[in-house]
Order: C-alpha cells, then structure tokens, then sequence
C-alpha cells in the first residue's frame, strides 16, 4: 500500500507539550515519572506517574468548554491544534467533509466521570452534569476536536487498549490511500491519572509499586523490572497523502509505510507467550511496507516491563529478523514519562519520526542489567544512529498486537 | 431579579454578565446550547427555590423572560 505523509506533530505529554520541548527532554534521557500529586495516591499500591501539570498554558479553549470536557478532550484539543500549527494548516481553507480525525483511547475520561458519579450517589440526579454523557466516554475527545475546528469528515475512534492510537493511525493511512480524504488528525489521548482510573490500572497487576524511586520504577527489559508507570498525554499527528503535502509545499516529517494487526487469542490479560502472532503483525507492516527486515534501523519496542510481555516481545522479534536483530537498535522511550495507554503507540510513532529526523535514537531508562542478552538495547542515554526506517509496536491486553513501519523522508 | 438571574447564568456558564442582554434569546446572545439550558433551568432552581418548567425556558428565552417566568413562579 502506499505510503502517506506526516506533516505536522502535535505531543502533549509529561516530558514536555509541543515536539520541541518533548524531544528536548527526550533525547537528554530525562525522567518525568514523579510521586502523584493532583490527589492523595499514598493508599494505592502504586502512586507514580508521569502527570502533566501545565496544560492550561498551552490552552486557548475556553472555561466554557472546558467545564463540559474531560481532561483527555482537552489534551486531544491542544494537541490537534499544535499538530496543525506545526503542519501550517488552516482548517478554515479546508474542505470540513475531506477532513477526518482517527484516535485512539482505552480507557475514556474518568476524571469527569468519577467526579459526577459520586455527585450522583451524593446529591441524586439533580447533582449529575448534562454534560456527563458526553464528556467521558472514549470518543468525547474525537466529538470535540471536530465541533472546535467544524470537521465534518469520515471519522472513528479506536477502543483497543494500549494498541489502540497505533491502531488509529493505521486505519488512517488505510481511508487516505482510498481517497476517502483529504487529510486525517489522527492519533491518541489519554488520562488515567485519576483516582478511579489509577485504581483500575492498579488492580491489572501490572504496576510498578517501586515508589519511594519514581525514576527508577519503569525499567523495560531490565532483570529488576516491576512492571509498568502510567501516564497522560496526547499524541496528535496530521496526515495526508505524498502528492497533496508536497503540492501545497509542507515540511514532511516522516511517511506512515507499513501497518499489520493480529491477535493472540490466547488469554484475557496476556499475551501468548511464544511471540508469533506479533512476529506475524511485524510481517505484515514489513510487506504492507514493501521492505525487508534488514531495511528497519530501528525498532521501539512496547515495553511493558512485565515478563510475559517483554519476553514475548523480544521473541517475536528474533523470529522476524533472526541474527540481524542484534545490528537494529532498539529502545523504549517511554520508560521516561510513563505509559500513555491506549495514546502509547502514538508518542512511540512520534518519538520515531524525530529518532529518524535527528539521527538519534533515545533511550531506555534503569536497563542496568538487560534480561536478554545480544539486543542492541540503546540503554542510559541517546545514541547517535542514522536509520531511515523504523519499526513501532504497540499491545493491549489479552493479546492485540500492533506495528507501524515509519520511514524517513 | 435579572441581575441576580445574569449572575446565575454567568457563573455558571463562564461567559461575561454584559454577554447576556436583557431583551435577546440566549441561543443569540451567548450561543447557548440545549445541554447548557439543561444545566441553567436546574442552577437557576436551586438558587431561586423555585420549581421550573424546562419547557418554557428554553434557549429562545431572553433575560427578560426568565425573570418573569421566576417571578410568576415565585408569586404563585
């Protein structure tokens, strides 16, 4: 299929909002996983995160809309808007039917949604918001995003777990290969670092509880490793096809290639232990892409610090790419600012592009001793490295796997 | 009484008292939408003590109509 063309970024995350800010922490290797604050989390088996602190400054929504909103819409809104910006996009010069917006997100917008339940049980109906029903649900931050800016085009929202944003961007570049339209926002939100919602995660048994250190709780791939940190953010992206961003003279960031989708079907929560059905996914993006493994200069990895899904991972990987894997680097950036959920493999995807565009691959943080041997972990700190074609991955619970080939202009 | 129905509505839907003219539908004034009536028919409720009919305050209803409708209600 053909390849179609990333032209703006929009990244709202804890290491940073705006793609300048984001890879300049990025790329130092810095941590933003801190003891939470926006509630009282001392109770809950673990109580780190990576939080975002400073959306407002970013913001030009109104308090208006902001109190009909959920925090997820609300980072799906800053980002979509610097997505545009940095694509140097006028919505208004826009046909609205030829504009759509693909995002993903696993888990909705609990912050409202727990607030107004309570207020529920408190106060009786009178006590609930109208706006409850709109505001939390996965597909508030796609309603939002396209009454703002009067978007009127084919569009979806993707409930996959954490696969869901790369799944997103997948089914993007599928309707603009078809003509569908003429653009596409795509990309993932999400806020799990309320009270409800952590409590949630936390009862997946997944978290990290390694507390008294934030920054050394997520350690992917590292024989310490505890499982996973939560964090909230957005990762939007503007894509369109090749011939319409070189005729209107846009700076083009990078090409979605390759896309393959497949399912363990195995177990509830995990993933099959053997790799294949990923190793089968990363085929897929590899012939959707027209490529061969050898051609992939780095690979971000899921990296869920969690046995299974590590092991899993780098399983899948040997059986793609055999003896060559240890040649590619790999990394799994989000070991700085926590794991985004179902808008992980949107940040991952972002991370790719300005990887490819700088020449340098971040790093996996406290991968102090790797449980596998002969990868070629990018550890500590960022490493200079020319790959003009990359590989992402990202999984959801009970098996759903996902990979974007990226390349290079 | 429409002072105090301005404050209400501003308050509560965050736009500016001088946003809401006395004699203009609120869909003209303020753009307001059938959520927004939904939420503005109950605060204005609970600060009035009254008990109103949603179906005569609507997004069509000017600052003017909503004082005398409370007014109404208030005398009865």
């Amino acid at each position: 299929m053909e390849k179609i063309a990333v032209t703006g970024i929009g990244v709202v995350s804890p290491s940073g909002i705006g793609k300048r800010q984001f890879w300049a922490n990025i790329k130092s290797g810095r941590s933003f996983i801190k003891k939470i604050t926006r509630f009282d989390a001392s109770k809950y088996p673990s109580h780190i995160a990576g939080q975002i602190d400073d959306l407002e400054k970013y913001s030009h929504i109104s308090e208006r809309l902001l109190k009909k909103i959920d925090a997820f819409s609300h980072m799906a809104l800053v980002a979509s808007e610097l997505a545009m910006q940095d694509a140097g996009i006028d919505i208004r010069n826009e046909d609205p039917n030829l504009v759509g917006i693909f995002l993903g997100n696993a888990i909705g917008g609990w912050l409202y949604a727990e607030t107004e339940l309570r207020d529920l049980y408190l106060e009786g109906r009178e006590g609930v918001s109208p706006y409850m029903a709109s505001a939390w649900f996965p597909a508030a931050p796609q309603g939002q995003v396209s009454i703002y800016y009067g978007i009127k085009g084919f569009s979806k929202t993707v409930v996959s777990d954490r696969a869901s944003s790369l799944m997103a961007l997948g089914y993007a570049r599928k309707v603009l290969y078809k003509n569908k339209l003429n653009m596409i926002l795509a990309g993932g939100m999400e806020a799990p670092v309320t009270p409800y919602a952590l409590l949630c995660c936390n009862t997946y048994g997944a978290l990290s509880t390694h507390n008294e250190d934030p920054q050394a709780a997520y350690r992917p791939f590292d024989k310490q490793r505890s499982g996973f940190v939560i964090g909230e953010g957005a990762g939007i992206v503007v894509m369109e096809s090749i011939e319409r961003a070189k005729k209107r003279g846009a700076n083009i960031l990078g090409y979605i290639a390759g896309y393959g989708t497949s399912c363990d079907g195995i177990d509830r929560i995990n993933p099959s232990s053997d790799g294949k059905e990923l190793a089968r996914a990363i085929s897929m993006a590899l012939n959707d892409a027209g490529i061969n493994p050898q051609d992939i200069g780095y690979i971000s990895l899921d990296g869920l610090a969690v046995d299974i899904w590590d092991n899993s991972e780098i399983k899948a990987l040997e059986l793609v790419f055999g003896e060559n894997l240890k040649k590619i680097p790999v990394s799994c950036p989000k070991s700085m600012f926590g794991n985004l959920l179902g808008a992980s493999g949107a940040l991952d995807m972002i991370i790719a592009f300005l990887s490819m565009e700088h020449s340098l691959v971040p790093p996996i943080l406290n991968l102090d001793t790797p449980v596998l041997n002969g990868i070629n972990y990018v550890a500590k700190e960022a490493r200079e490295y020319k790959a003009a074609k990359a590989l992402v991955i990202s999984r959801g619970r009970g098996g759903i796997n996902s990979v974007l080939v990226v390349e290079k202009p | 009484m429409k002072d105090k129905v301005k404050e209400v509505l501003a308050n509560l839907l965050k736009v500016k008292i001088e946003e809401l003219k006395d004699d203009l539908p609120l869909s003209a004034s303020i753009g307001v939408d059938s959520t927004e009536m939904v939420e503005s028919v109950i605060a204005l409720e609970k600060s009035f003590g009254v008990k109103l009919n949603i179906k005569e305050i609507t997004k069509n209803s000017t600052i003017n109509d909503i004082a005398n409708n409370i007014q109404e209600k208030l005398a009865q």
